[in-house]
C-alpha cells in the first residue's frame, strides 16, 4: 500500500538527475530493494512506470535487486543475516525476520530496509553531452 | 551523481546512488534534533482504524494540559473530525494533517506540521499517525516513542498479523477492554503473541472512552 509513495520518491529522485544531464527520457531505472521493506515489485513497477509515463518517459524498464535482512538480536546480541520464514516473502503473508542463532524475534533490524536508486539510463540530449 | 558511460543506444547511464529509505532516516532524525532543541517530548501513536487513538490522546491531553504545553498532530486520510475531538480538552495546538491519499505520515509531514505550529512553545506533542497497522510502521518521525493502540475489536490474532507495527513499537496499548468478550476476544491472545515477539514490552490495558487505564499510559511514558 505503501508503493505509491515510495514510487514517487524513486522517481523524483531520478527525474531529478535526468534533469540534470539536460532532461532527456529515462529508459530504465535500476534499484536495489530490502527485502523487508515488503515492497511489491509489481505495485512498485506499475506506480513508477505511471509517474514516469505522464512526464514523457513511457515504457519504462525497471531492474530490481532484492537485498537481505540482517538483524541484531535483542536477547542474544547476535547480528547477522534475518532468519526469514519459508517460501516466497510478500504483503499477503506476514512474516516475522527472527535470529539465526538464537530463533528469537525479539530484533532490530540492521538491514534489509534499503531503497536504494542505483542508476538510471537517460536518452541523450540532442544538445550532446550533460555536465558531468 | 556521475555519469559514466554512454550505450550504443545513444544514451547515457546516470549514477545515482540515493537511498529513499535512508533519506527517510534522516528526516526524522532532522526531526528528532529539533524537538530535542525546542525541548519538546513527541509521541507517535499509531493503531488501526477506530482503536481508540484519539480518545486516548483526548484522554492524556485533558490530564496533562494544566502542567504542560501539549501540541496534537492528527494525520488522517481526509476530514478534520479527529482534530475537533481534541480541540477544547486544552492542547494549545491542534493541527489536522490530511495525506489526501497517502497510507502514513512521514518525517516531511510532521515536519512541516510543526513549522506551522511553531511559534506556539509546546513541550509536549502527540503525533497521531493514518489509521493503518502496515504502513507507518516503515516510516519513522523522529518521535521519542512509538505507542501502538490496538482494540479488542482488532481480533485475538491482530499482533501475529502485523508483526512489523509491533516490532518498531516502544508501548502497546490494549484498549476497549470493556468490550473483549461481548466481541470474543481472547485478551490473553494478543498478549502471549506480544511475548513471544517483543518479550518483556510494555502492554497497558485501557477503556479510553471511560478513561480507564490513561493514567498508567501516562506513567508508562513519563509523562505528568
Amino acid at each position: 500500500m505503501h508503493e505509491y509513495s515510495i514510487s514517487s520518491q524513486i522517481w523524483a529522485s531520478v527525474s531529478r538527475a535526468a534533469r540534470e544531464q539536460g532532461g532527456g527520457r529515462v529508459l530504465s531505472i535500476v534499484l536495489e530493494v530490502g527485502v523487508l521493506n515488503l515492497l511489491e515489485e509489481e505495485q512498485l513497477s506499475f506506480w513508477i512506470g505511471m509517474l514516469a509515463e505522464r512526464e514523457g518517459s513511457p515504457n519504462l524498464e525497471l531492474k530490481v535487486t532484492t537485498l537481505p535482512g540482517r538483524v541484531r538480536c535483542r536477547q542474544c546480541g547476535e547480528e547477522g543475516e534475518a532468519g526469514m520464514p519459508e517460501g516466497e516473502v510478500d504483503h499477503l503473508v506476514p512474516f516475522i525476520p527472527s535470529c539465526k542463532v538464537c530463533g528469537s524475534h525479539d530484533v532490530i533490524v540492521s538491514g534489509g530496509r534499503e531503497i536504494r536508486v542505483v542508476s538510471a539510463e537517460v536518452e541523450k540530449a540532442e544538445a550532446g553531452e550533460g555536465g558531468a | 551523481m556521475r555519469l559514466y558511460e554512454t550505450t550504443e543506444k545513444g544514451s547515457v547511464e546516470i549514477e545515482i546512488d540515493e537511498d529513499i529509505q535512508a533519506k527517510q532516516e534522516e528526516l526524522a532524525e532532522r526531526n528528532r534534533e529539533l524537538f530535542e532543541e525546542r525541548g519538546i517530548r513527541a509521541f507517535d501513536f499509531t493503531g488501526s482504524v477506530g482503536a481508540g487513538k484519539t480518545s486516548l490522546i483526548a484522554g492524556l491531553v485533558e490530564r496533562l494540559s494544566a502542567e504542560h504545553r501539549v501540541g496534537v498532530i492528527a494525520g488522517d486520510v481526509a476530514t478534520t473530525h479527529d482534530a475537533e475531538r481534541v480541540t477544547g480538552k486544552g492542547a494549545r495546538r491542534v493541527l489536522q494533517i490530511n495525506t489526501g491519499g497517502m497510507c502514513h505520515l512521514d518525517a516531511r509531514l510532521v515536519y512541516q506540521a510543526h513549522q506551522k505550529m511553531s511559534e506556539e512553545q509546546i513541550d509536549v506533542l502527540f503525533i497521531e499517525n493514518v489509521g493503518n497497522l502496515i504502513c507507518p510502521s516503515f516510516f519513522a518521525l523522529g518521535a521519542e516513542a512509538r505507542v501502538a493502540v490496538v482494540s479488542a475489536s482488532d481480533g485475538s490474532h491482530v499482533i501475529e498479523k502485523h508483526p512489523a507495527m509491533f516490532q518498531s513499537a516502544d508501548l502497546v496499548v490494549l484498549n476497549k477492554i470493556d468490550i473483549a468478550e461481548a466481541v470474543h476476544m481472547d485478551l490473553s491472545q494478543p498478549i502471549a503473541d506480544l511475548e513471544a515477539l517483543r518479550p518483556g514490552l510494555r502492554v497497558v490495558k485501557t477503556n479510553c472512552l471511560a478513561g480507564e487505564g490513561v493514567d498508567d499510559v501516562m506513567r508508562e511514558l513519563k509523562l505528568g
